[in-house]
């Protein structure tokens, strides 16, 4: 942290002390944009010296040259123009913006390459794309944008965090998600509140990222784009770059947006109103051979039960959520300095009750050139949320997702007089609406900042020394209160803090030279990184209720609990990249990482990459066809990095306290030390191609790739004479292998119309090559404890299901049937045999957008969808009539009803001893393909001449439906899953929205 | 010029500083204790051999399947229909193949071996001449040595053919038959180690019981934990040594390691009186040589799994006496009037072991202590030593075997010999694990009447010598370490 003091301070003083240049003058003249708009603060040069001046608020300028002099005009984001002066006396400048250089130049690891010479597999967003879906975070906006970027939601519930896959799962044991990199600073991108986030699965979190400060997202999908990244790059690297600001006086941009929302629910599944609830249990009742209007039988079900009404629970404890966001950001500049600032707010009140998300966010990035060599900046940027959850994704009666399928609608939510209902035995004497008392609450305070400095040695050589600090504290505080459900229980508080504090720094030497044909580009670096994250964690159970703090808890109850994690990287690493006459560039990487995470013996690893690019379009031969042709590039790259992406402290040997002879002070082995414990290694090679035609009117790429993931960390059985029956070995393989397929296309260009589109299709295929003898493994997903009915098992997809064999239903009577081992049809479940059966990963992946705009007029849409996956949903609460007590849904009205009936559900029975209902067979597998329209949106710029009255710059006003339909075949709220392919009981379902927006600059 | 570079000089050598520490790749769990930290110091050398007890407290050890299983296997035990959840049946059936054998007990037998070897092989240097003592560690390495006899004994008499036959067999018998289990004395995460001889296997367990003895101090006896006697003092080695020899036909050395104990004036005959109390106490004492101690706290807790719910009536209550082992009482034996329990409402005439009611910690899943080694057997050692040729002075065997007997309400003996020492020791130690033991070595059969024989499928007899009395070596362990040889006569092995 002094460190991290020391620099700002020092860049503080040198802000200070930089100072623009003055002169005489003896020419003058306006510098203004294409627009006509005057351009200030542009640099004007007489070329080949340092003499020069900039240009005033109006644009004018004027500079005592020499009469054989040459001006050289410049202004950031436009282009650089010499013009001679030849004695005259007034020179105006019209710059013209720099539209082709940004449009080449691609963000990639440690710089920015030209298109041209790029080798490896990226995929880029820019900032008009990331800023026209009003999505709450960036994770989101991902989504079938990204051909091979496959992003899941996992829930609905407002800040949730996504799932993102590229080019497949990689790992078993490790992690999956991608290195996410902020201004060249690797970032901590995982959830890490405490109470709030409870079901929300995935393990990407960019909350704390505006989305409309981003200028672009760069994804690193193959060895010879990440492999830089070492030991962290094996799952791709995100790169994020935040907005720099423009020179030129200060430029305002304000933005508002509402919305609201509600479940997204396209196949209109729902429980059982009052009748359709209680024919189906008097069904169930007489098909067990019961009478359901016999009131001393123990199945009651006469139609009296509905005489006091009944309760809608969906409608009653769901909500139109709603959602707004309001932003203003400045940004401007001399030509020596320029900054960008932005404050944003955003709120989201969920569709269920006592759910919502807000957040503040707060960014500066500043630049500013000290002398002609060196150049130095900040990107700072502060977040804070507050999140609050009753429970989403648990199974417990509190969660309205999981609850609202459970009481029968003859149980109301309040009684007569108005207060709550919590006398409803199948829910356990809870109301979820009763959950307004308590209190699930992560207050989330984050900092990330960097400073960098950038000295030009030589006009070919560069140094620069970049130094992040992010900082994370959390609150989070749960109370349950006395009235919170029927048993009047204690009151209790639990109040965790978290803190996670991480320094980076990274120091490279870049080396870029041109000669004739020739273009070398070198770099050297290094970095280090300490990463320290701390818990702790209070229950005070007994808490005064008028007090909630664990004050006023009895001391003896009070339990603490302490984690504290540590973790170091050191790096050295480099790039040699050399291109010849814009048509053949070769590159290749190495970077060396040593981790606190390995063994001893196995600190350091190294990686590397190895690409190169064939421009056929620049050849001679190509003449011809260049009219049709305007771009062709071959690519090819092999490479190796690592996956690091482990629990601390696994190669340490430790013992544990044990409890024995009536003492807790004895202590025995609980891990084996395990010196050897390393990376997993991935090794990918990719071949692409890059195309385009007619000028780029249509545009795109294909590429091939495969990854073999080895040296896996596995859970491996060791003989018991060794101490331990197991221990984690890097053993074992997998691969994925896929193609990528984008095109995009201006299909019409007419005057005022102009319509575009875009498509991207990938297809990845798993499997699993060698898991060390272990006959099968789950995937280890402690919440829902591996039952997921998917194995690991060899020679398969990596996740495939395994369940019991259901044949359907018997025709003749309307019992279940399955296929036994034997290959009979059987209708006891303890026969039936279990099969491998589909896999949750799909066959394809992708999206659609196009836009269509007329005038000031555009109307954009852009869908994704997954094709080909399997899903076993559990959302679809039948149960066959098994439970007297809980309500089913609507998908349950299907079912046999005279022998002939095919297609059906099992007839209903109460408390059917054949038990059909039991999640784990192929009856609950479904085809999980969907296509999902995520965003249509309408928007309307406001002419100039209508603003230019009220002195403003822009306006535009949009409206845009979010997740409006998704076309699906499964039987649940919403087919999107993780990758797991689990539709879980109680995760919050998506949810679509409608939102409108105003964005003016001035 | 001169402040820029001054400038960068700060910065990177800042950089260098934060980055470039020696250790700066070292992050070692601070809430964890490592094996290295752990075994650095008396004190946690220490705690890491009281831990080191740990297993032997587990239900697939000595808080239930080293028990009922030896019993269901001697025809001690039988199941019947009136309560059966489908346990204890493996043993009652000698129902043994590669892939369900005793493989915890083979497991953490060898967690206790390695859990001992940890300290053996951390002691040097550790004393400091004040705090810590030569003695301290000598202390230590006593208890673990003992442990590390202890676990290796529990495993060959379950893995390995008895020592009296192979020993008088050595000629005639192939390699295979004569392996007992590996002896392992370092920790090594890559050791694949190969089974040593029965007769080997025994070697190195009295030779480790006698360094133990060597080192210990007389007085010495583990402090600060709840019952003394679940460790190890210089007559738990000695007593152990005793039934060791004994096993191994070596007369003359079980007599004199009996006779230490029984000299030392440490031990009491429990009275007929007072045997009734002493199932389900606390603490062990009177005869109580060495135990384990239950524990509903105690880490291996097994719940519904432990013995106490298992051989009660009112819990599992599969396993229950044979009514040949029954008929083998007088009726005023206080070891049949107090030993055994029958159902709540008395309606099923079967009869449970009474040896763990339970010390009350919870009902109906309470726990109890396990009596390992008592008094007893100690004079039954030393009379069938002394039977064997073995001379104590002043003491007569025939004395000795009747010390049972005249403290258990039941008649005495007027001759010493084989089929009277049997007969004892069955009785006495009906429900404690041993006896099948005793058949192995006296290389009896197990013979079991139809009406010992309720609900069992297979092996109503078995002969010995059989491969039946070695178990397999576990398939899992033969998979993952090709230096094991599998025992002879099961089918699925490698």
């Amino acid at each position: 942290m002094r460190k991290f003091k020391l620099f700002l301070a020092t860049v503080a003083i040198l802000l200070a002390g930089a100072s623009a240049f003055a002169q005489n003058i003896t020419v003058k003249g306006v510098v203004s944009d294409e627009a006509g708009e005057p351009v200030p603060a542009a640099g004007v040069l007489v070329d080949g010296t340092t003499k020069g001046t900039v240009t005033g608020a109006n644009g004018e300028y004027t500079i005592s040259v020499p009469s054989n002099a040459s001006l050289r005009f410049s202004s950031i984001g436009y282009k650089d123009q010499l013009i001679p002066v030849n004695g005259k006396t007034v020179i105006n400048v019209t710059l013209s913006e720099d539209a082709t250089k940004l449009e080449d130049a691609v963000v990639v690891a440690y710089g920015t390459v030209s298109k041209e010479s790029l080798t490896g597999s990226v995929t880029t967003l820019k900032s008009d794309e990331i800023a026209s879906a009003p999505v709450t975070s960036v994770d989101k906006m991902l989504a079938g944008k990204l051909a091979g970027v496959s992003v899941s939601q996992g829930s609905g519930q407002p800040g949730s965090t996504s799932t993102i896959r590229v080019r497949g799962t990689s790992s078993i044991t490790a992690g999956n998600e991608p290195l996410w990199v902020v201004d060249g600073i690797p970032m901590m991108a995982s959830d890490f509140r405490q109470l709030a986030a409870v079901g929300v699965g995935g393990g990407s979190s960019s909350t704390f990222l505006n989305p409309n400060d981003i200028e672009s997202i760069t994804v690193l999908k193959d060895a010879a784009a990440a492999s830089i990244y070492g030991s962290r790059a094996a799952n791709g690297v995100i790169l994020v770059t935040t907005k720099s600001g423009k020179s030129g006086r200060a430029r305002f941009t304000a933005r508002a947006k509402y919305g609201v929302q509600q479940l997204a629910n396209d196949n209109n599944l729902r429980p059982l109103n009052g009748l359709e609830a209680l024919e189906y249990k008097r069904t169930a009742v007489i098909n067990a051979g019961k009478d359901p209007d016999d009131p001393t039988g123990s199945m009651y079900f006469p139609y009296t039960l509905l005489e006091n009404g009944t309760s809608n629970w969906y409608k009653e404890l769901t909500r139109i959520g709603s959602l707004q966001e309001y932003e203003v950001n400045a940004t401007g500049g001399t030509d020596k300095s320029s900054y960008y600032s932005s404050l944003a707010y955003h709120k989201n009140e969920g569709v269920y009750n006592f759910l919502d998300f807000q957040r503040f966010t707060a960014r500066v990035n500043a630049d500013t050139q000290l002398t002609k060599s060196l150049k130095t900046g900040a990107r700072v940027n502060l977040s804070y949320s507050d999140s609050h959850s009753p429970q989403m994704g648990s199974s417990y009666y509190i969660n309205p997702q999981f609850a609202m399928w459970h009481p029968l609608p003859w149980h109301k939510v309040r009684n007569d007089d108005g207060s709550l209902n919590y006398n409803i035995s199948e829910m356990s004497g809870n109301n979820p609406l009763g959950v307004g008392n308590d209190d699930y609450n992560d207050k989330e305070y984050r900092l990330q900042g960097s400073a960098y400095l950038e000295y030009k040695i030589l006009p070919t050589l560069t140094f620069k020394t970049t130094n992040g600090v992010e900082f994370l504290f959390l609150e989070s505080h749960q109370y349950w209160s006395p009235e919170g459900s029927k048993a009047g229980r204690e009151a209790t508080a639990f109040n965790i803090w978290t803190t996670d504090i991480r320094y980076t720094t990274s120091n490279t030497l870049t080396y870029d030279q041109t000669f004739g044909d020739h273009h070398v580009r070198a770099m050297a670096g290094q970095e280090a990184m300490t990463d320290t994250y701390k818990y702790l964690y209070g229950y005070s159970p007994g808490v005064d209720p008028q007090i909630p703090y664990p004050t006023t808890a009895p001391a003896a109850n009070d339990q603490v609990d302490y984690s504290l994690v540590e973790e170091t990287l050191m790096s050295y690493f480099g790039y040699l990249e050399y291109s010849y006459a814009r048509k053949y560039s070769v590159q290749a990487t190495l970077r060396t990482d040593g981790s606190s995470l390995f063994g001893s013996n196995k600190k350091w690893g190294t990686f590397y990459s190895f690409g190169g690019s064939w421009n056929i379009a620049n050849e001679k031969f190509m003449k011809p066809v260049s009219g049709y042709v305007s771009q062709a590039k071959l690519r090819a790259s092999y490479g190796v990095n690592g996956n690091n992406n482990i629990s601390a402290y696994r190669a340490y040997g430790t013992y544990a306290s044990v409890a024995n002879l009536g003492v807790a002070n004895g202590y025995a082995p609980s891990r084996p030390a395990n010196p050897e414990l390393s990376w997993e290694k991935n090794k990918t090679w990719n071949l692409g191609l890059d195309f385009g035609f007619f000028d780029d009117r249509l545009t795109g790429s294909v590429d091939v790739y495969n990854r073999l993931t080895t040296d896996m960390l596995l859970a491996t059985q060791v003989p018991y004479t060794t101490g331990f029956g197991s221990n984690t070995k890097n053993v074992g393989s997998i691969q994925n292998k896929g193609v990528e397929f984008l095109l995009d296309g201006i299909l019409l260009r007419k005057g005022d119309f102009l319509w575009t589109a875009g498509f991207n299709i990938a297809f990845n295929r798993s499997k699993v090559l060698d898991l060390a003898g272990n006959e099968f493994l789950t995937p280890s997903d402690s919440r829902i404890d591996d039952a997921t009915g998917v194995r690991i098992t060899e020679g398969r997809s990596l996740y495939t299901f395994y369940l019991r064999d259901w044949y359907g239903v018997n025709p003749s009577n309307g019992d279940g049937l399955w296929w036994a081992e034997d290959g009979t049809l059987t209708n006891d479940r303890t026969k039936a045999r279990y099969i491998y059966y589909g896999s949750p990963e799909p066959k394809a992946t992708g999206g659609f957008n196009t836009s269509i705009s007329w005038k000031n007029f555009t109307l954009s849409a852009y869908a994704q969808f997954v094709a080909g996956n399997k899903v076993l949903s559990s959302n679809s609460y039948v149960d066959d009539g098994y439970s007297l007590t809980a309500n089913t849904s609507t998908a349950a009205l299907n079912y046999w009803k005279q022998p002939g009936d095919t297609g059906v559900t099992p007839k209903p029975v109460a408390q059917n001893p054949g038990v059909y209902h039991s999640l784990y067979s192929t009856r609950f597998l479904q085809d999980g393909s969907y296509l999902r329209i995520k965003d249509i949106t309408l928007s309307y710029n406001v002419p100039s001449k209508v603003l230019d009255a009220v002195k403003i710059k822009g306006a535009r006003v949009y409206v845009s439906a979010l997740n409006p339909y998704t076309f699906h075949n499964v039987t649940a709220l919403d087919p999107e899953t993780g990758p797991l392919g689990n539709i879980e009981i109680g995760v919050h379902t998506a949810v679509k929205s409608l939102i409108g927006g105003v964005e003016i600059s001035f | 010029m001169k402040r820029i570079s001054l400038y960068i000089l700060a910065t990177v050598a800042l950089v260098s500083l934060a980055g470039c520490g020696k250790d700066f790749l070292e992050r070692a769990p601070k809430l964890q204790q490592t094996t290295e930290i752990q075994l650095a110091t008396y004190d946690g050398l220490n705690g890491a051999t009281l831990g080191a007890y740990y297993y032997l407290g587990s239900t697939g050890w000595y808080t239930c399947d080293r028990v009922v299983e030896n019993e269901m296997r001697a025809g001690n035990g039988m199941k019947q229909s009136f309560k059966n959840s489908g346990r204890a049946t493996q043993g009652y059936n000698w129902n043994y193949t590669a892939d369900a054998t005793n493989t915890t007990m083979w497991a953490y037998c060898y967690f206790t071996v390695a859990m001992a070897n940890n300290v053996i092989d951390n002691l040097e240097g550790k004393a400091d001449g004040e705090d810590v003592t030569d003695q301290d560690l000598n202390n230590l390495k006593a208890e673990c040595l003992f442990l590390r006899a202890f676990a290796h004994f529990e495993n060959v008499l379950v893995f390995g053919q008895p020592y009296t036959y192979v020993k008088a067999n050595e000629g005639s018998l192939t390699d295979a038959q004569k392996l007992g289990v590996p002896y392992v004395y370092h920790t090594d995460p890559t050791a694949k180690p190969a089974r040593e001889t029965v007769i080997d296997t025994y070697d190195y367990i009295v030779k480790d019981l006698l360094e133990a003895e060597s080192i210990i101090d007389p007085k010495y006896s583990r402090a600060g934990v709840a019952d003394k006697l679940g460790t190890v003092n210089i007559y738990t080695i000695q007593a152990l040594l005793s039934r060791v020899y004994l096993y191994m036909g070596e007369w003359q050395k079980a007599a004199d390691y009996a006779t230490k104990v029984i000299d030392s004036g440490k031990f009491k005959m429990w009275t007929a009186a007072e045997w009734p109390e002493v199932w389900g106490a606390e603490v062990g004492s009177g005869e109580v040589i060495f135990e384990v101690y239950g524990k509903i706290s105690n880490g291996t807790n097994g719940s519904w799994d432990d013995i106490s719910y298992l051989t009660n009536p009112e819990g599992y209550g599969d396993p229950v006496a044979t009514p040949s082992l029954l008929a083998l009482y007088e009726a005023t034996d206080v070891r049949l009037t107090d030993g055994f329990r029958t159902d709540a409402k008395n309606e099923s005439g079967y009869f449970w072991t009474a040896k763990y009611p339970g010390k009350g910690d919870r009902s109906p899943n309470d726990v109890n202590n396990v009596i390992i080694l008592r008094l007893s057997e100690m004079y039954l050692n030393r009379a069938e030593a002394i039977m064997n040729g073995a001379v104590i002075d002043g003491v007569s065997g025939l004395d000795d075997l009747n010390e049972i007997p005249s403290h258990r309400g039941a008649s005495t003996y007027s001759v010493l010999n084989r089929s009277n020492i049997k007969l004892e020791r069955r009785k006495e130690f009906a429900w404690e694990g041993n006896y099948l033991n005793d058949l192995a070595r006296w290389g009896d059969g197990v013979t079991r009447a139809d009406a010992d024989f309720v609900l069992g499928t297979q092996n109503q007899n078995v002969e010995f010598p059989s491969y039946r009395w070695a178990l397999p070596i576990p398939k899992r362990e033969l998979d993952l370490n090709e230096n094991l040889v599998a025992n002879p006569g099961y089918s699925n092995t490698k």
